[in-house]
């Protein structure tokens, strides 16, 4: 073991050398060491169990100090340390994009920021091209660097943190070596500050790098002081490559052009007036191909989602380019960032919505409670949910969240409902349910013999509380340290 | 000589239908001709005992079965050609009893009796695949007459000695083994996957070939052995008396017909807010009628949310049971002693008010789409390489099919009544690559909704609209849950079938017959 720290150390001086020409004798890098702590989705009124995290940040302004979200997501502490252990201090964090994987930190107030204002930032690229070099770079555990080189092998619009948000990302082949810090590595490239790594295959030898565009769009939009995020158009596509299906929607030979199968609610297209079954030809002057690409100025054939998150920003107005009923025309939209709906798909930063009523605890459907239900959630979660998950259109109605019963804890108030459980409610007291806080203002009315009417989406469609009991339960559940019977903000 | 593991079924597993292999190809040693006794005083006295012992084994019958079971996967081919043994025995003048999973999907079927090597060409007058029992007779039975008719007994008590005679796996002749009852319980019968009826657990040994043979107790039937148990030992399982005396009756008036029900689904009535809100006391019956199925006998009298408070005047608490003979059962126990035809007298309470109503039993078919289907050919239509086919239990297991939207199909089809709607989901199953649909493959396993337009109803349905007279300019087919429309163009589509049967070796473009 020994030894080959040695050699590895040896190599590093000797990359190290190589490179000494074109890289700065120490890039800006800092230790982040984070505390996490996320809120137990299946028991929402306490937090899980706080981990640590150890990764990397580098310095890209005064008092700003770049790293991923990943690093600091629901973070309880954060700890910024020099590469040689011998200054830190507390920061806080000053905007954080959880869908791009990227997040702005800076000194918390009162700390002495000497050690990190003396820092020079690095400079970020503009741009990359395919095959250039890059180095990457990590820290041993003993403050020297660990150098490695890489090339740029491919671009590609992919998701990395959150499930389905998607950002231009460089596909980087390099073999690297596990280190201390292994979360959230800067790349360079000529001393300037490509992107930060966001995963290794080691099986493949790639790494996921985000791109300079985005890491430059996200620091433009945080350091306004005000974050607002990365606009989406808001539909869903499929390609047309299939020569009957081109034909049927009248799409002539030289046409590329991708189908709209679904427009989200309130997002941008909708507001736009984009209909599904409309097929998108251009993005401003970019013809798009039948599968969905356009042909970029430095990375070739990039999925045309890249020409709305990772080229503009919220607010901005873009001209589309249609084809409805076999009639070109042209759409101007003003952008938008992407609408949550009625499912999230991340709840980082925010405390999940509950109620127990009786010992019914009702919840808010997320993302991640259904990744309760395993790796193989998408089909051993519960049928309602997978199916609302793929057709919100047809639980949107009277809807913000979608709130279901998640279980019943058996009291005398539950009595004969044990088994009922992952239930989509519909009604309660008369009332549609929107959210929690609409269900917590139904429960304060029950009907006028005092009982409860729930109506929920399962074999049974109707069952009732009786509210002075609920409530006398309820009472216990306090008694026996439960902190809240509901948390109404998020 | 190769043991065979039971053929596994969910957890249980059947007992009958293992594939013949060695224990066919190598053949029975004769039997060695027995020794003239050498003094009459040495031979030991035969009791009536054992004689009436050795009677009773000529009544057991072995039964050979050639079967042919239909994939599900390429319902334009043939299926799979296998066979197997099970047991049966006499129980009146020609009319041999055993499992249906003995004898189902069969092509061929042969009875012997122990103790002969003649092979008697059988048939299946009977077959009940919701309680796993057929009846059988041959062609000549001359051989049988004066064989003893095996008596049906009652249920036996627990912890009473019984005895399993068959032919299992292990060896060619009868074999007889003994247990003692263990349990008396409801359990779901493994042949249709879906049917729950009385079930005894017995731990002797039962291995496949048991399947169809009597469980004796004094020289009755108390029971058919019919399905083990693959993750415990020692566990067998019988079909008891009063299941086969139900099918018995139901087959006299010479065709079968099927357990009745009523159509409800029922919830337990202890909750205090939901007693308060029915202005129930403590002591009252009644359980609450949670969803009733549309077209079912339940359907003329009840509507959900009324409270069943008796069924032929046995009150049902609340948890939905009733007391039958001193016996706490549940109250589908009613419905499930009756036959078609048979009339149900249900006492219940609307907005507090007390009625009462008879009504007729009848089968309920829809919920066949939650059974496994035998001896039928599947069903399907080809149309420019998109394979269609309704949706089957057997086309589920299959084909896998895991899309969210079926399975809640699934689920939801009796519940919610989509049966009046769609008689068939017709599936698109599978997608036989061609220049015409190169680009469909990722689409099968999704539901067809409409077809230009016009909502699917059932195969015949989709098939019609598939086959017009005038060819349209293009299909337009879509699938539920997915917003992107499958295009076939109408031009050269049946040069094109034409082409893509002869890749893909297929007779025929379609089986609509049902």
């Amino acid at each position: 073991m020994k030894t080959i720290s040695i050699i590895a150390l040896i190599c590093s001086f000797l990359t190290q050398f190589a490179l000494a020409q074109n890289e700065l004798a120490s890039p800006p890098i800092l230790r982040v060491t984070s505390t996490l702590q996320g809120y137990n989705i299946a028991q929402p009124w306490e937090k899980s169990a706080p981990y640590n995290r150890r990764g990397l940040g580098i310095v890209v302004g005064k008092n700003q100090i770049l790293t991923t979200a990943e690093m600091v997501a629901d973070a309880t502490f954060i700890q910024l340390e020099t590469t040689d252990g011998e200054k830190s201090m507390t920061a806080v964090t000053v905007a954080i994009d959880y869908e791009a994987n990227l997040a702005l930190l800076a000194a918390k107030s009162g700390e002495d920021t000497a050690f990190i204002t003396d820092m020079q930032p690095i400079k970020i690229h503009d741009h990359a091209k395919l095959n250039d070099k890059v180095t990457i770079f990590q820290v041993e555990d003993n403050g020297m660097p660990l150098i490695t080189t890489g090339v740029i092998r491919g671009a590609d619009v992919i998701s990395s943190f959150v499930d389905g948000h998607f950002f231009l990302t460089f596909e980087i082949k390099a073999s690297m070596q596990s280190a201390s810090n292994s979360f959230t590595i800067p790349v360079l490239k000529d001393g300037k500050l490509l992107g930060l790594l966001t995963s290794y295959d080691s099986k493949d030898q790639l790494v996921d790098c985000i791109a300079p565009e985005i890491v430059n769009a996200f620091l433009k939009d945080a350091l306004d002081g005000d974050y607002n995020g990365f606009p989406s158009l808001g539909v869903d596509t499929a390609s047309t490559n299939d020569e009957a299906f081109r034909a049927w929607l009248k799409l002539s030979d030289e046409l590329g052009g991708i189908y709209i199968n679904k427009v989200l609610r309130n997002s941008a297209a909708q507001r736009a007036g984009i209909k599904v079954a409309d097929v998108l030809l251009k993005v401003g002057d970019h013809a798009i191909t039948r599968r969905g690409y356009y042909t970029s100025e430095h990375y070739g054939q990039l999925y045309w989602s890249h020409l709305i998150s990772g080229s503009n920003t919220i607010g901005q107005m873009i001209t589309l380019t249609l084809l409805r009923d076999g009639k070109k025309l042209k759409q101007e939209v003003k952008l938008a960032r992407k609408e949550e709906g009625i499912i999230p798909s991340h709840t980082y930063a925010k405390a999940p919505r509950y109620l127990i009523k009786g010992g019914i605890i009702f919840q808010e459907l997320t993302l991640s409670y259904m990744k309760l239900f395993g790796d193989k959630w998408r089909s051993r979660a519960p049928i309602g949910f997978l199916d609302a998950l793929n057709n919100p259109q047809d639980y949107e109605k009277g809807r913000k969240r979608l709130v279901f019963l998640s279980r019943t804890i058996p009291t005398d108030a539950t009595l004969g409902y044990e088994s009922i459980r992952t239930s989509i409610i519909t009604k309660v007291n008369g009332k549609e349910i929107a959210d929690i806080p609409a269900l917590i203002k139904a429960f304060e009315t029950p009907g006028i013999d005092g009982i409860h009417t729930i109506e929920l989406d399962d074999n049974i469609n109707k069952i009732y509380l009786d509210a002075k009991l609920s409530d006398k339960v309820d009472a216990t559940f306090l008694q026996q340290g439960l902190p809240s019977l509901s948390r109404e903000k998020e | 000589m190769k043991m065979f593991k039971p053929f596994i079924i969910a957890s249980s597993a059947l007992l009958g239908s293992t594939i013949i292999s060695s224990a066919q190809a190598t053949p029975a040693p004769a039997p060695a001709p027995a020794p003239a006794p050498a003094a009459q005083t040495l031979a030991p006295a035969i009791s009536t005992e054992d004689q009436v012992k050795a009677s009773i084994y000529k009544s057991i019958v072995k039964i050979e079965v050639a079967t042919q079971t239909a994939d599900y996967k390429t319902p334009w081919n043939s299926g799979r050609f296998a066979g197997g043994t099970g047991t049966g025995f006499l129980i009146g003048k020609n009319r041999f009893l055993t499992n249906a999973h003995v004898v189902s999907n069969n092509k061929r079927v042969f009875i012997t009796m122990h103790g002969s090597a003649r092979k008697h060409k059988a048939r299946v007058l009977h077959i009940a695949h919701d309680c796993d029992l057929a009846i059988l007779e041959i062609d000549d039975f001359t051989p049988f007459e004066g064989l003893k008719h095996l008596e049906i007994g009652r249920i036996p008590q627990l912890e009473s000695e019984v005895r399993v005679i068959g032919y299992p796996v292990g060896g060619d002749r009868i074999s007889v083994t003994r247990g003692v009852v263990s349990r008396i319980d409801f359990n779901t019968y493994a042949h249709s996957r879906a049917d729950q009826h009385l079930v005894v657990q017995i731990d002797a040994a039962i291995n496949p070939g048991n399947s169809g043979g009597p469980v004796l107790q004094n020289g009755k039937v108390v029971g058919v052995a019919f399905q083990g148990l693959t993750s415990a030992d020692n566990t067998g399982y019988m079909i008891p008396t009063p299941v086969v005396n139900r099918f018995l009756k139901d087959i006299e008036d010479g065709q079968y017909d099927h357990y009745m029900s009523l159509g409800i689904s029922e919830f337990p009535m202890f909750n205090p807010a939901m007693r308060k809100v029915y202005n129930l006391s403590e002591d009252d019956p009644g359980v609450l009628v949670a969803r009733v199925i549309a077209e079912t006998p339940a359907a003329k009298a009840l509507k959900e949310g009324d409270l069943l408070t008796a069924i032929d005047g046995y009150d049902v608490d609340s948890s939905g049971s009733v007391m039958i003979e001193g016996a706490r059962v549940d109250m589908n126990e009613i419905v499930e002693r009756k036959f078609a035809g048979d009339k149900v007298e249900l006492s219940f309470a609307r907005d507090g008010e007390k009625q009462t109503a008879t009504v007729e039993l009848t089968h309920f078919t829809a919920a066949q789409l939650q059974t496994v289907q035998y001896g039928k050919r599947p069903r399907y239509t080809i149309q420019g390489g998109l394979v269609f086919q309704p949706l089957t239990l057997n086309l589920f297991i299959a084909q896998r099919l895991d899309s969210p939207r079926i399975r809640r199909l699934i689920a939801r089809y009796v519940s919610e009544n989509i049966f009046k709607e769609r008689e068939d989901i017709v599936i698109l199953t599978s997608v036989l690559n061609d220049p015409v649909n190169e680009k469909l493959s990722g689409f099968s396993g999704n539901a067809v909704e409409s077809i230009n337009g016009i909502k699917i109803k059932n195969l015949q349905q989709a098939h019609e609209l598939l086959n017009p007279k005038e060819l349209p300019e293009f299909f337009v087919i879509r699938l539920d849950g997915v917003s992107r429309p499958l295009i076939l163009p109408g031009k050269n589509i049946n040069a094109i079938n034409q082409r893509i049967q002869q890749t893909y070796g297929i007779g025929s473009p379609s089986f609509l017959t049902k």
